[in-house]
């Protein structure tokens, strides 16, 4: 693990609390502020993290840094669409991130849901466990000890899709493993995950087992 | 709307972590408009992505925050209106990802028979790099040939219903198949059936009509 804030006598778990609510707040006073000092701790923490997962993908170091450097950019620009009810500030920087990687590799943007779509559908009642994902500190929490918790190969197959942006196929052949096999790894991981968020739930589980 | 089959684990995370083609990425975003549920799960799986972020060995980087912000003061705002601002026909009963690649509305569409009952839009002459991505417009009664899937193929209802042996599928429900199923889809609704489709590799084309109706069919 890495040592992720000046708090190094902390446990682990608090550790990354700790840095999450540094990030969001850095995000809040970028948004509001445009404080410039509050950008340069979010880019000294992000900035080499993001450059890092463009270069995953087989990007040139150069590229990987200009795109770096947009991405930070759009962090400084856009820092007042973020909404820290709705998402830690890594999980904002990384669809960020992901989005730029896929318009820069693709050429056409990524497709997404549009929120004033009139075909959206919205959450009927607030009470509804399922309506909406809030990643507070409490989810962040218990998300990052699923993910310590994962076999070393589960957490070996989500990293490569993820940061190193490669399709089950072809983590299959970087493996060797047959492609059942690394999805159904991912299957799994996708499952722990959600078991762990959603803990006494088991109903909802079971909904969203798959059957093969 | 009442959705009954959703996108699966694999599919939202291959979303999550950017990996799909576009067509695939279309057929995902649709069934997320409409589906409260796995737009959650897709918040899930983002959220894992962030997770993975914080974890990450950096590189280094060559420019300083306060560099890049002087530079920023003097450049125009690359990143500034995204697809946002093309107009698309709104259509009723399509969700904006799809009906963003529509010229008309679905009736109005330049359909080509291709059997009885049913025809094709074709929405990507790319079909070489990026597998199918067609509308099938279906008339009421049509059956299918029984058929299996080898490889991932999306559908998405767009109007009408089908039943088969997995269940009845209606508007807004995904059949997300991966793997071995064998069915034999009915439309069972009265108006014409419409179904988005996206496979994920090329359909392979033969002078045989089934052939043709692979992807969604599968012969
Ligand atoms: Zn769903």
């Amino acid at each position: 693990m890495n040592t992720l804030v000046p708090n190094p006598s902390g446990k682990p778990s608090d550790t990354a609390v700790a840095l999450r609510q540094r990030m969001s707040n850095n995000l809040a006073a970028i948004g509001q502020e445009q404080d410039e000092a509050a950008f340069a701790d979010f880019y000294s923490y992000y900035a080499g993290r993001v450059k890092s997962f463009l270069m995953g993908k087989g990007m040139n170091e150069e590229i990987s840094e200009e795109l770096t450097q947009e991405i930070m950019l759009t962090v400084w620009r856009r820092a007042e669409s973020y909404d820290p009810k709705k998402a830690a500030a890594s999980t904002w920087l990384f669809t960020i991130a992901r989005n730029r990687r896929i318009d820069y590799l693709r050429g056409n943007s990524r497709i997404e849901v549009e929120l004033d779509d009139e075909m959206l559908d919205v959450e009927t009642t607030d009470t509804d466990p399922q309506a909406q994902f809030v990643e507070n500190a409490q989810v962040a929490k218990r998300l990052k000890r699923a993910l310590e918790k994962l076999p070393q190969e589960q957490r070996q197959v989500m990293h490569l899709s993820y940061f190193r942006g490669q399709s089950h196929g072809a983590i299959a052949k970087w493996l060797d493993l047959p492609i059942g096999t690394v999805k159904s790894r991912i299957r799994l991981a996708m499952q722990s995950v959600r078991l762990s968020l959603e803990g006494e739930d088991q109903d909802l589980l079971n909904d969203y087992t798959e059957k093969s | 709307m009442t959705v009954s089959h959703h996108l699966t684990d694999i599919t939202i995370q291959d979303y999550a972590a950017g990996t799909l083609s576009m067509p695939m990425e279309t057929l995902v975003a649709c069934h997320l408009t409409v589906c409260s549920q796995c737009r959650r799960r897709a918040e899930v799986a983002d959220s894992i992505g962030g997770n993975l972020f914080d974890q990450a060995e950096p590189a280094t980087v060559t420019v300083s925050a306060a560099d890049l912000l002087a530079r920023a003061a003097m450049a125009p705002d690359h990143a500034a209106p995204q697809t946002a601002s093309v107009a698309s026909p709104a259509q009723p009963g399509v969700p904006r990802p799809l009906s963003r690649l529509l010229p008309t509305g679905l009736e109005e569409l330049d359909w080509r028979r291709i059997a009885p009952g049913i025809k094709r839009f074709n929405l990507s002459d790319q079909h070489r790099k990026y597998g199918a991505f067609q509308l099938l417009h279906l008339d009421p009664g049509v059956t299918l040939s029984a058929h299996s899937h080898n490889d991932r193929e999306l559908t998405y209802l767009v109007q009408g219903s089908y039943s088969d042996e997995v269940g009845k599928f209606q508007v807004g429900d995904i059949a997300d198949l991966d793997g071995h199923h064998h069915h034999q889809p009915v439309i069972d609704s009265e108006e014409p059936c419409i179904a988005l489709i996206a496979t994920h590799s090329p359909v392979r084309y033969s002078g045989f009509v089934g052939k043709i109706m692979q992807p969604f069919v599968g012969i």
